[in-house]
């Protein structure tokens, strides 16, 4: 261990300069207000089922408020936080190769541990598959809906990717343009996941609880969509942000971690359309 | 009865919280300090604080330093909130029947215990350390994400109050009695018992979120150590607790997202009637598959660090050079690894095909061999060293005896065989509480024990240092070993009561958990007073390491913040450090 001798002065620097309280350089309100949020939601969740029960004593106006009042807390908090961290001193920040290093690897860390999170659907997609199929008849999987879908979702990777090359060579027009194309594409996205459970739900009368398919469904389907969903919004806050004319060649870190994510989530896509929806038609 | 048992857990709780509470009263009054030692900040010496003053100051800190020592707090509560639930079990099982508690508050008990041991002490006591500590061994500015730090710590309190809620009187909720491994179809309320009340929910929601806390703790110790090292940190010489945080925290990033997807697949099967794991979708063995996938290489999420530790502190009072560095290095990679390859050891009676159990049996056998590797380096350190026995060290020597035990014991479980008559017994519960109250506590108290100058500024009081150790390496010996001898004999876990014929090892058991009781409150006063009126550090380096070559950077950063802190007027007489002087008893 000889980072004994390795630790001459050098600049140290403050976390937290811009930000609320003002005047530290070590103290920010927002992730306590964050976290208070979060909490809140999950307190309210707890309530609901808390409400549900048979002989529950609480009243059942307490979790919406408490769910709403709390989703409000959390988004308030996030706003300061990213407005503080990233947003407000954005220019005059130095753009330090390791604070984009960072970020950057805290992305990829984060989507590996979404490999584990989407791991878990999967093994009991797998885990059932390994009985008799099909468990029961199933729904009009492979209907052009999907394909659509699919082909919609995989435009949107290579918009993204395009504005991202653009904002590289400095052309803030063809980024701009690509960025919309690649939120309206997402947007569409969603619409076609929702017209899906539309049709499965009230056509076909597959629901959540129709079978041990049912659950693997809208398990899977449903966990992505919210993915793509966060994707959206994290795409809307990196349009916004360009669109107040933030971003350039040289500094353009979140357009990097957000387009890691997308094509992320663009990827598991293709994998669970494969697995799940052309593989459950396949042995049956 | 019940009434009584749980009337004498609110008044100890009680007790506690008025402690919290004067012990907040006192921060209250804390000034706010600069912590740039180094002073190259252009806030320095302009009279602009970093830190606001009083409660603001840590509810809002993002600084590293103060989110070690919150989560030190909030782990150190909820030990002594857990060790009270396994007191109560303890006491209950000093005769036969169920007398003093309901079984089914012991089972109540019995799961809280575990749940809180490992979720709520064990992950953010090592989180406090990795903390404090990382960032000043790789001599970084703070964590990556000072931020997300703070956050990831607030999501903590939140978490364990779920956690604990069953246990209030709110309505009609009773706290969950799954046990921590929550195995469906009791978890997930199925049948006439009362697992269908909501206190199992609250119980899946609250770890749920320390889960999402754990994973973002992991997410920014990876990125830290990745790209905040200064240059003269390398990966050659990055320091060997550094690399157990970095293995600790690939393993939460695979681990626990998975028991988070596992909980909530639970809660849906619960609340919306899904099949994930009903007998005709994914049934028990899901369950069980899933949670041991995260739940083995959770103990190894838990052990790694403090290895780290002992393996960082050891060798300072051997006088040498912890001894094939590399090797304790590439064998936490090793463990880290492997780790996720055994997780059906845990299932070796359940039925599942034979050849599969057959080669979790192997690897199972294999993972002991890295294991091993670094417990012949720590013997191997001490070998012909120049000993000081300091409680530390007193700590990290017992962590080393403890886990042999615990070690040899796995081995006898990893062996299909041997298991088949021992799984669910109370060898099981001794062979994992060897390991983990035996080793991981131990190391965690050497680590409070070493750097409490660092935190406090003061010396704690070697005598009850030592005291605390004894207690506690007896205690444990004598709880544990008995637990092993029952298991021996046919003592199933998991039971408020038991044969007359296990009387005696069961009070045995219990006078060793009363023991570990007195050792704690010693460590607690000990604590508590020192960091009050302890006599004041005055240099850098309390230990003498300087004289055997061992300084590291972190005492290098204190001795700093001790030249440039501006000294508050207090005079107090300088201190012997607990090594010095007693090299003699030794
Ligand atoms: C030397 C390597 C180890 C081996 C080969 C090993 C093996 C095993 C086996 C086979 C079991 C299952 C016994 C049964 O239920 O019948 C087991 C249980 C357990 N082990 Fe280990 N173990 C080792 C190290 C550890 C460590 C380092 C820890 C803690 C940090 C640990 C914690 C546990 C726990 C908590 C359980 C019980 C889980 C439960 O059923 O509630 N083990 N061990
Ligand atoms: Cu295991």
């Amino acid at each position: 261990m000889s980072t004994e001798d390795a630790h001459d002065d050098h600049g140290h620097h403050l976390p937290a300069v811009e930000d609320w309280p003002r005047g530290f350089g070590e103290a920010s309100w927002w992730p306590f207000i964050t976290a208070l949020g979060a909490g809140g939601i999950y307190l309210g969740a707890a309530l609901f089922i808390v409400a549900s029960g048979q002989d529950s004593t609480i009243s059942p106006a307490l979790a919406p408020a408490a769910l709403v009042g709390s989703v409000a807390v959390f988004l308030v908090g996030l706003y300061g936080w990213l407005y503080h961290a990233f947003v407000s001193a954005f220019w005059s920040r130095e753009a330090s190769e390791t604070s984009g290093k960072a970020l950057r690897w805290g992305m990829i860390a984060f989507l590996g541990s979404e490999v584990a999170t989407f791991g878990g659907g999967f093994a009991y997609y797998f885990f059932i598959r390994t009985g008799a199929w099909p468990p029961q008849s199933l729904p009009h999987l492979l209907g052009s809906l999907v394909v659509v879908n699919t082909l919609l979702l995989i435009a949107s990777s290579v918009t993204l990717h395009w504005a991202h090359v653009a904002l590289r060579n400095g052309n803030r027009r063809n980024f701009l343009i690509g960025l919309v194309a690649t939120l309206v594409l997402g947007v569409i996205f969603i619409g076609g996941q929702v017209l899906e459970y539309y049709e499965f739900i009230v056509h076909s009368q597959f629901t959540v609880t129709s079978g041990i398919f049912g659950s693997a469904f809208y398990g899977l389907t449903g966990l992505h969509g919210l993915h793509v969903s966060l994707g959206a919004v994290l795409l809307g806050i990196v349009f916004v942000r360009s669109l107040a004319g933030q971003y350039s060649a040289e500094r353009h870190v979140s357009v990097t971690t957000v387009s890691m994510y997308w094509h992320f989530v663009d990827a598991v896509w293709i994998f669970l359309v494969v697995v799940l929806y052309a593989g459950a038609q396949l042995g049956a | 009865m019940q009434i009584t048992g749980q009337l004498a857990l609110t008044v100890l709780m009680g007790i506690f919280l008025v402690g919290v509470a004067a012990w907040l009263a006192r921060v209250e009054n804390w000034r706010s300090y600069t912590p740039l030692a180094s002073g190259g900040g252009g806030a320095h010496g302009t009279g602009h604080a970093e830190k606001p003053s009083g409660v603001i100051r840590w509810l809002t800190t993002v600084d590293h330093k103060d989110i070690g020592i919150l989560y030190g707090f909030f782990g150190i509560i909820s030990f002594v909130v857990g060790g009270l639930m396994v007191l109560g079990m303890r006491i209950e099982l000093f005769d036969p029947g169920a007398t003093l508690i309901s079984e089914s508050f012991y089972n109540s008990l019995l799961t809280n215990h575990g749940i809180t041991m490992l979720f709520l002490f064990g992950t953010p006591i090592i989180a406090a350390f990795s903390n404090y500590f990382v960032p000043l061994l790789i001599d970084a500015d703070d964590m990556a994400f000072p931020r997300i730090n703070a956050i990831a710590f607030w999501l903590l309190p939140p978490g364990a109050l779920l956690i604990w809620a069953g246990f209030l009187p709110l309505g009609d909720i009773v706290p969950a009695q799954t046990a921590w491994t929550l195995y469906t179809p009791l978890a997930a309320g199925v049948g006439n018992g009362n697992q269908a009340n909501a206190g199992v929910d609250l119980l899946i929601l609250g770890l749920h979120l320390t889960g999402v806390s754990a994973t973002m703790g992991a997410i920014n110790f990876i990125a830290t150590i990745i790209t905040e090292r200064a240059e003269e940190v390398t990966w050659a010489n990055l320091d060997i607790f550094s690399w157990t945080i970095l293995t600790q925290s690939g393993l939460i990033l695979f681990a626990f997202p998975l028991l988070g997807s596992a909980l909530v697949m639970l809660l849906l099967d619960r609340n919306l009637g899904t099949t994930f794991f009903a007998v005709e979708g994914g049934g028990p063995m899901l369950w069980q598959h899933l949670f041991w996938f995260f739940g083995h290489p959770e103990v190894y999420i838990l052990v790694l660090p403090p290895m780290g530790l002992v393996s960082y502190i050891l060798p300072r009072f051997s006088g040498r050079r912890l001894f094939g560095f590399k090797f304790v290095v590439y064998s936490t990679l090793a463990i880290g690894v492997l780790s996720f390859g055994v997780w059906a050891h845990h299932m070796f009676t359940t039925g599942m095909d034979p050849r599969l159990r057959a080669s979790f049996m192997a690897v199972s056998l294999a993972i002991a061999i890295p294991s091993a590797v670094k417990t012949f380096n720590w013997i191997t350190t001490m070998w012909n060293g120049k000993l000081e026995l300091t409680t530390p060290m007193l700590f990290c020597i017992g962590f080393v005896a403890n886990f042999i035990v615990g070690g040899v014991t796995g081995v006898f479980n990893a062996s299909i065989p041997v298991d088949l008559i021992l799984h669910d017994t109370y060898y099981v519960v001794g062979h994992f509480h060897y390991v983990i109250m035996g080793a991981i506590a131990f190391a965690l108290f050497a680590g409070m024990y070493y750097w409490f100058p660092i935190y406090t500024g003061r010396m704690y009081q070697r005598r009850l240092g030592k005291w605390h150790f004894w207690l506690t390496m007896i205690g444990t010996n004598l709880t544990f070993f008995s637990m092993l001898i029952l298991g021996y004999a046919g003592m199933p876990r998991r039971y408020a009561t038991y044969l007359p014929q296990f009387s005696t090892l069961h009070q045995l058991t219990s006078v060793g958990a009363l023991i570990l009781a007195a050792g704690t409150i010693i460590w607690a006063y000990n604590f508590a007073t020192s960091w009050i009126e302890g006599p004041k550090v005055q240099d850098g380096d309390p230990w003498n390491l300087e004289e055997t070559g061992m300084h590291t950077a972190e005492w290098e950063w204190f001795d700093r913040k001790i030249e440039t802190a501006v000294t508050d007027g207090g005079e107090e007489e300088s201190v012997v450090a607990d090594g010095g002087g007693e090299r003699d008893d030794a």
